[in-house]
């Protein structure tokens, strides 16, 4: 048989519906790779063997006796280190939550574990979902599969690594500026950043209320759409939650995507400044793809990608002070310093900045939908070329640079994916993003998918 | 929504600094000063004048 830890989510799924896998030995592959590889990229914080082989015999206890919980019955999983677990650390990567034990799970484990899932253990992350992989945090900085040299994304960074490194087949991520979108694109993975509401945050740390949403990193999108099917549904502990009908994302995968309106927002991304050559052509050629499939793909021109950027950044700075404030003010040590300056400044914004900010972003919404009116999708890039390496300093006000790619899809709340589309000279991930309208998640896998299947790229991994 | 233009200065960043409750070394206060100032300069982009009547969500919902 093959590596096991080179199999998707979907293949493995319909393995072990026929009985020629177990969750037993799909998970000890798993386990058997961490131990191997990781510690060349450092992905995992905590790696719960114990729990997941017990998981993994239970998954296939229930199978043996007739019980099939869906595509994740048995699927090894990794989650974020902000997703609160009941009995196991979570550490937010912070000293501050170095020894934080949750009694219970978040609701979006707690659904993953109702749907058969195995969860291997917790992964690294930006401080608190917003800081930087720096040297005075608790654990090691996560690296790049790809090249161990360069960054690899964040705040999800040890989701990214992991699905990369397949030390895991799907992991869980947060979203609030790009936190899922940014480590998949560069560590070559899928990732879906869902409708704001559409995945219940609660039990998960917060960075930004009104903006923050959890989502899946996998191999595929259409691992992604799998493990999207086990997370939706009503959480009212949830403030954000929305009630929306039940949708077969795992079907949405295997959608014709003939006639599907796609709307590229270029001038995001080209220009002076604009994205390296090589991920225009990567682009550009998905672009082509995506019409040989039977797509109409049109420019469209957006609101200008600074205002977004501008607009999420005014936010997330104030709201994460606000929900760090009393750290910040009496443990301001147990902080990496990138974090804390980072939440230190929303100390200085007033009220009325902040609501400027919101009122921009009703209206950013607004001119957005109606940019899109007649098209199913907006396409444009994830990122702007490579990843900074470890070498280069990193900015601790990085929203001085270049604007977010990613921050539109999330003062929108739209849906928005990670395609990867192909590799630079030096070996490192060109992606693209695909953004629907809200909750039609379904829209953005088909696309996602479809493009997947017509491209080699998914038959290439990291060599470790 | 105030301009860049209208950026505080070093010493009326330092005297709202004492307001916010942190405790700041004048180190901290400098360095805070650069990206506040770096970040109300992209904020000229954000109107400053609204219709009266609008009001943001206060609680934001994609589905609206």
């Amino acid at each position: 048989m093959t590596d096991l830890t080179q199999l998707g989510i979907a293949e493995a799924a319909r393995l072990m519906a026929r009985g020629e896998l177990t969750a037993s030995t799909l998970t000890e592959a798993f386990l058997k790779r961490i131990e191997a590889i990781d510690h060349k990229i450092a992905s995992y914080i905590t790696v719960t063997a114990h729990l997941a082989r017990n998981a993994a015999r239970q998954a296939d206890m229930e199978r043996e006796g007739g019980v099939r919980r869906g595509s994740l019955h048995g699927i090894p999983i990794g989650l974020k280190d902000i997703y609160e677990t009941a009995g196991v650390r979570t550490t937010g990567h912070s000293h501050l939550k170095a020894d934080y034990v949750p009694a219970v799970d978040a609701e979006s484990v707690r659904r993953l574990k109702a749907a058969g899932a195995v969860i291997l253990g917790k992964l690294g992350t930006h401080e608190f979902a917003n800081g930087a992989m720096t040297p005075d945090q608790p654990f090691p900085a996560v690296l790049n599969p790809w090249n161990v040299k360069h960054q690899p994304g964040g705040s999800s960074s040890g989701s990214g690594a992991a699905v990369a490194a397949a030390l895991c087949m799907g992991a869980m991520g947060s979203d609030t500026g790009g936190s899922i979108r940014n480590p998949a694109g560069y560590c070559a993975t899928a990732g879906l950043k869902p409708t704001y509401g559409l995945v219940s945050r609660s039990g998960i740390f917060p960075l930004a209320f009104s903006l923050d949403t959890a989502g899946p990193l996998a191999w595929t999108t259409e691992d992604c759409a799998l493990m999207l099917d086990a997370l939706t549904g009503h959480d009212p502990a949830d403030q954000g939650s929305a009630r929306t009908p039940k949708v077969d994302y795992g079907a949405a995968a295997h959608r014709p995507i003939k006639g599907l309106r796609i709307a590229l927002a270029r001038r995001w991304y080209e220009g002076e400044d604009g994205v390296t050559p090589e991920m225009k052509a990567g682009i550009d050629e998905a672009v082509r793809v995506l019409e040989d499939q039977g797509a109409i793909v049109e420019e469209v021109v957006f609101p200008d990608i600074r205002d977004y950027h501008v607009c999420g950044r005014v936010i997330i700075t104030v709201e994460a002070h606000a929900i760090h404030r009393r750290d910040v003010i009496e443990r301001p040590e147990k902080f990496g310093y990138t974090t804390l300056r980072r939440f230190q400044l929303g100390a200085f914004f007033t009220a009325e900045q902040y609501i400027g900010a919101q009122r921009f972003r009703r209206q950013l919404t607004l001119d957005t939908r109606a940019a899109m009116r007649g098209y199913d999708l907006v396409m444009t890039a994830n990122h702007w070329g490579p990843p900074e390496t470890f070498g280069e300093p990193q900015p601790i006000f990085h929203f001085l640079g270049k604007p977010s790619l990613t921050m539109p899809f999330n003062v929108t709340g739209q849906p928005a994916a990670t395609i990867c589309c192909g590799f630079s000279a030096d070996g490192l991930p060109l992606a693209f993003q695909l953004a629907g309208r809200a909750f039609d998640e379904a829209c953005v896998i088909a696309a996602g998918a479809a493009y997947e299947r017509a491209t080699p790229w998914r038959g290439h991994r990291p060599a470790l | 929504m105030s301009s860049s233009k209208e950026a505080p200065s070093l010493e009326e960043f330092r005297a709202r600094a004492e307001l916010t409750g942190l405790a700041l070394t004048p180190e901290d206060i400098e360095h805070l000063h650069k990206g506040y100032v770096g970040l109300l300069a992209l904020m000229d982009r954000i109107p400053g004048r609204w219709a009266w009547a609008a009001e943001p969500p206060l609680v934001f919902r994609a589905d609206e």
